[in-house]
């Protein structure tokens, strides 16, 4: 008996301990514990799903504690910013219709949602330059840890209170379907950023439909990220781009600028393979949230790139940071300076630093000198469609090699990184390591072609895959899902073997 | 209603994937691509990890009684200066037969070294954030010459000195200095030492392992050794050098250990010739007894009251020493059941540099692929460890490759779970700020565990390798070693040859500065005496 209850006990202590916040075990949407939870979650939407506010209730709550078990008691600033710009937003619509000064409220929010952005942002980094100048222990800081998703629900918070103001959104009367906007758990970590004007209208629907394409369409989503996310990105970031850059294998041109490709598709399948896990899910709840990706190597101008790469951030930084300076009404050179302005402080977002600044310059730059070539040459086009096949292939060839050296600058740990790789490249380069490169690093060789396959494939086969697990039906769904799992654990096992490291965090959430 | 409308579908589906992916647990490792596949389990973090810790093991750590304890200590000591009581119990008998040892030692030189630089090294991962840390520290005593101690404290892997008698005979060579090290007095079943020889009887030998039969007398009495031997009058022990490794035949000086509640009295003898009696005061610490002369053997019989052994020390000057302090079954929680002080004391007697911890092959359980259970008890191992030897550095050996038999197909398969073990373990030392080495990629480079089965360097278990397997790693760990040594060895002959590079630069520039005087006023004195002598 007593052994009874001391097993009794010890599983609840095991019980309590899982589902408290671990910050060394963050709860992702690619963790075992997230299948469990879903699981249990998944049968009460169901019964609540076509009760718009029960439901409503019911997500946040779910939302919630998945934001607990991701950031721990970070909880209480996401719902701080949730109250303070719920009711903020509440007296900017006041101040409207009344045709007062919308304002100073906007400014409060903005300030609000700067400050904590830039509390967190900046200060390990202020911190450090203050001690490295006048010595360990000036400033006595613990390390900020940086809430995780942050950015995300800070900039969609701005965004509510700014279309506000601007009159596109009226404001919510619930503050539970606010909460949702800001907090609905697939979304939470990574975006992408919903529009509210697009996501409000899903919240308080009372018609929620997943048609048999839809879940199709989910299954192929969640399959996909997390081959792209969990098996491509994690085994060639580990297996071959960080060896490489650490200089492991060599000082190689052939490795070092095979290291920045496998940056490029690396950097691609992480962040895009864990949107598509999250629109997935989102799909299988009958949420639709946009898409953040569009093949955006496909680019044929940088323009294009930023049509296509991040989508829901390149919109929002338009919407709110290139128009709120301007935009284009301001005269061609104040459009230039904008477009730099914007990119520097997208740049800025990713990490206070000069390699980041320098990233966002050089795109800020390269967006600038495209709308000059726009303007001065006749034939110039924005889109790759537009082009003929050689012009295209041309074009593409070089966005996608401007955008990979960009994501040198954006991945380096200093500038002298920077310019070491460079140098390999420029003055060690030489063809005959190819095979011993891929003698070495044959399994990140193979995910990398792939990868770079999966990615220059038409679009329209998306439709054709979609249509073909409709057919499918359930089981072929389920397999599939299943079988992807499987890739995932395989690949996973292999690298906790290779490299000592298994699991961790997407590599987009540094930021 | 829809009648298109999946959104039922969800929890169905959910659950489905669930079973579907609980039952791939049931997939036998297969060949793919000429990869094996591992057998995953998604359950493995979840699953009761009672079962893998069911350790035999009462102890549990207790750091809080532990600063107690030792802070016990500091204060008595500094209560005897204050209150200038009487003199406090002697620590250390000394008996010398030969002049002391000199303690010279000098920086070594990169041609002292035999290093393949071509060979692939598996490097010792060391987490301390300090910029000049305990293992910088020890690594920079090596490149100085001087004398290092290791402990090196593990389970059944290294019994009977597999793995860390060709480690210290490597480190010796590499390093200078000579001797077995600690050698236990008496130990409650038989083993084997081919580095050593040891003969006892008339001793009650007690393992800390087996905490339920230990009297109260002896329970707060254990070193890290894990052995102690209590002795009347009459009991006695013989060790004595072997030449299984060159640098081991004979020493130069030998330590006992002991402890002796009430005042006691015994005889050690060496080399079978010369003796001498030692009258011990009572005293509630550790003593040696500290013996310089020539040694191949050394005895020691208690002749008067009561002792408590733990055994003795054989060495060299200067050089490297290595300690095996191996403790069967023991997962490294046997820590937790030694004594924070008794292990101070030693500590302060032998000065130890760095500490290796090599545990686990008892806590894998096949499959299981979570151990943060087993993880944060050996971050408090590590706490443990630190606190009884502040000065050292401390490595966690990554836990060996091990297979299994499938009792199926009674095949031979990998237990799948040593790399997710490995982790963990590489993670508590992360979060603790010390070293870790990867023994199961080591093993992995020398062809993983089939490999040591076919080659003879391992039991057919798949578990337990034997001293062939043992030299194997051990030349791999050593090499890690050496091989940052030599890098710092290397590192600061470029340095001293760039000082002096500029100095001889600094030198020229002064000459051709002066010389350029020289010829800008010689034609003044010229012209000076040419006109006087017009």
């Amino acid at each position: 008996m007593t052994e009874l209850l001391r097993f009794a006990d010890d599983v609840w202590h095991r019980i309590v301990a899982m589902l408290v916040y671990d910050g060394g075990a963050p709860l992702t949407l690619t963790t075992g514990f997230f299948i469990f939870a879903f699981l249990l979650f998944s049968f009460g939407y169901v019964a609540v799903r076509h009760r718009a506010h029960l439901r409503t209730w019911y997500v946040v709550l779910f939302s919630l504690y998945f934001y607990y078990k991701l950031s721990g008691l970070y909880l209480l600033l996401l719902l701080g910013v949730a109250i303070s710009d719920f009711l903020i937003g509440r007296r900017v619509a006041k101040a409207r219709d009344r045709g007062g000064k919308t304002k100073w409220w906007v400014t409060l929010s903005v300030v609000i949602n700067i400050a904590i952005l830039a509390y967190f942002k900046a200060t390990n980094f202020f911190v450090g330059v203050i001690n490295d100048l006048y010595g360990t222990g000036t400033l006595d800081w613990q390390s900020v840890v940086v809430p995780a998703g942050v950015s995300f629900f800070v900039f969609q918070s701005i965004a509510y209170v700014v279309d506000i103001s601007r009159g596109t959104i009226a404001p919510l009367r619930r503050f539970s379907d606010y909460l949702f906007l800001l907090s609905f758990f697939p979304k939470m970590f990574l975006g992408p950023l919903v529009k509210a004007k697009e996501f409000i209208p899903q919240i308080e629907s009372r018609n929620l439909v997943v048609t048999r394409e839809d879940f199709a369409r989910a299954v192929m989503l969640v399959a996909r990220g997390l081959v792209k996310y969990a098996v491509i990105a994690k085994s060639l970031g580990l297996l071959f781009v960080a060896p490489a850059f650490a200089g492991e294998l060599g000082d190689g041109g052939l490795v070092a600028l095979m290291a920045i490709y496998g940056f490029t598709l690396q950097i691609y399948c992480d962040f895009s393979g864990y949107s598509d896990i999250a629109q997935g899910v989102a799909l299988m709840l009958g949420f639709r949230l946009p898409d953040n990706f569009d093949a955006p190597y496909k680019s044929a101008t940088i323009t294009e790139f930023w049509r296509r790469w991040h989508i829901s951030l390149s919109t929002w930084l338009k919407d709110y940071l290139y128009i709120s300076l301007g935009g284009n009404r301001k005269g061609t050179l104040r459009t230039y300076l904008n477009l730099i302005i914007t990119m520097f402080l997208g740049g800025l977002w990713h990490g206070v630093g000069l390699t980041f600044i320098a990233w966002g310059v050089l795109h800020g730059v390269a967006l600038a000198l495209h709308k000059v070539w726009l303007k001065v040459v006749p034939w110039a086009k924005t889109l790759g469609r537009d082009m003929g096949v050689v012009r295209r292939i041309g074009a593409t060839f070089l966005t996608f090699n401007l955008v990979a050296f960009g994501w040198l600058l954006f991945t380096a740990e200093d500038m002298a990184q920077v310019g070491d790789m460079l140098g390999r490249i420029a003055y060690n380069f030489s063809f005959a390591e190819f095979v011993p490169m891929v003698e070495e690093s044959k399994v990140a060789m193979i995910m990398m072609a792939v990868g770079y396959l999966m990615h220059f494939l038409p679009k329209s086969l998306n439709n054709s895959a979609v249509r073909g697990i409709t057919r499918l039906g359930f089981v072929g769904e389920w397999l599939i899902v299943v079988v992807a799992i499987w890739l995932v654990m395989q690949c996973d096992a292999l690298l906790m073997l290779h490299t000592g490291v298994g699991g961790g965090l997407p590599m987009y959430a540094n930021f | 209603m829809n009648r298109s409308d999946r959104s039922s579908r969800v929890g169905w589906f959910t659950l489905s994937v669930v079973l579907g992916v609980m039952a791939l647990a049931l997939i036998p490792p297969f060949e793919l691509f000429g990869m094996l596949t591992a057998r995953v389990d998604l359950l493995s973090e979840l699953r009761a990890e009672s079962l893998a810790d069911e350790a035999p093991m009462e102890y549990t750590a207790d750091i809080e009684r532990l600063e107690q304890e030792l802070a016990t200590m500091e204060v008595v000591d500094s209560a005897a200066i204050v209150d200038r009581l009487p003199e406090p119990p002697v620590t250390r008998y000394e008996w010398s037969l030969a002049a002391p040892a000199t303690q010279e030692h000098r920086p070594l030189r990169s041609e002292e070294f035999a290093v393949d630089t071509t060979r692939r090294v598996i490097a010792i991962e060391d987490f301390d954030t300090l910029a000049h840390g305990k293992f910088d520290h020890f690594i920079e005593k090596l490149a100085d010459g001087e004398h290092v101690r290791i402990a090196f404290m593990g389970d059944s892997f290294i019994e009977g000195d597999i793995l860390t008698s060709d480690f210290r005979a490597i480190m010796q060579e590499q390093f200078g200095g000579r001797g077995v090290g600690f050698v236990a007095c008496d130990i409650p079943f038989a083993t084997v030492r081919k580095s050593v020889k040891r003969s006892s009887s008339g001793w009650i030998a007690y393992s800390v392992m087996k905490p339920k039969s230990l009297p109260e007398r002896v329970k707060d009495k254990f070193f890290v050794s894990g052995y102690l031997a209590e002795g009347k009058a009459g009991a006695t022990t013989r060790w004595s050098s072997t030449d299984a490794f060159s640098t081991l035949d004979s020493c130069s000086r030998a330590r006992v250990f002991l402890y002796s509640r009430d005042s006691s009295s015994v005889i050690v003898e060496v080399n079978d010739s010369l003796r001498q009696s030692f009258d011990i005061e009572g005293a509630d610490m550790l003593r040696e007894l500290y013996i310089e002369a020539p040694i191949s053997s050394l005895r020691l019989r208690v002749e008067r009251g009561e002792v408590l052994c733990y055994g003795a020390s054989l060495e060299g000057d200067g050089g490297v020493m290595v300690d095996n302090f191996s403790v069967r079954s023991n997962n490294g929680h046997a820590i937790f059941g030694t004594s924070a002080k008794i292990n101070r004391q030693a500590d302060d007697m032998l000065g130890y540099d760095l500490v290796v911890l090599q545990y686990g092959l008892n806590i894998m359980q096949k499959g299981q692929r979570g151990y943060s259970r087993y993880r944060d008890q050996l971050r408090d191992m590590i706490a443990y460890a630190e606190r009884c030897f502040p000065n050292a550095a401390i490595v966690v050996m990554g836990v060996s490759d091990r297979w299994v038999k499938n009792e199926e197909t009674s095949k031979y398969e990998p237990i799948g779970s040593v790399d997710a073990l490995s982790s963990y373990q590489r993670a508590a030392a992360d979060s603790t700020n010390v070293a870790f080495w990867s023994t199961a990629k080591a093993m992995e480079k020398l062809g993983g565990m089939p490999a040591f089965v076919s080659k003879g360097w391992a039991a057919k278990d798949y578990t337990h390798i034997n001293f062939q397997g043992g030299r194997r790693i051990a030349k791999e760990l050593a090499a890690s070693i050496i091989n940052e040594v030599y890098a710092l060895v290397v590192e600061r002959e470029e340095e001293a040859k760039r000082l002096a590079e500029i100095e001889r630069e600094r030198r020229e520039a002064t000459k051709r500065y002066i010389q350029s005087q020289i010829d800008a006023v010689l034609p003044i004195i010229e012209g000076v005496q040419q006109s006087v002598t017009e």
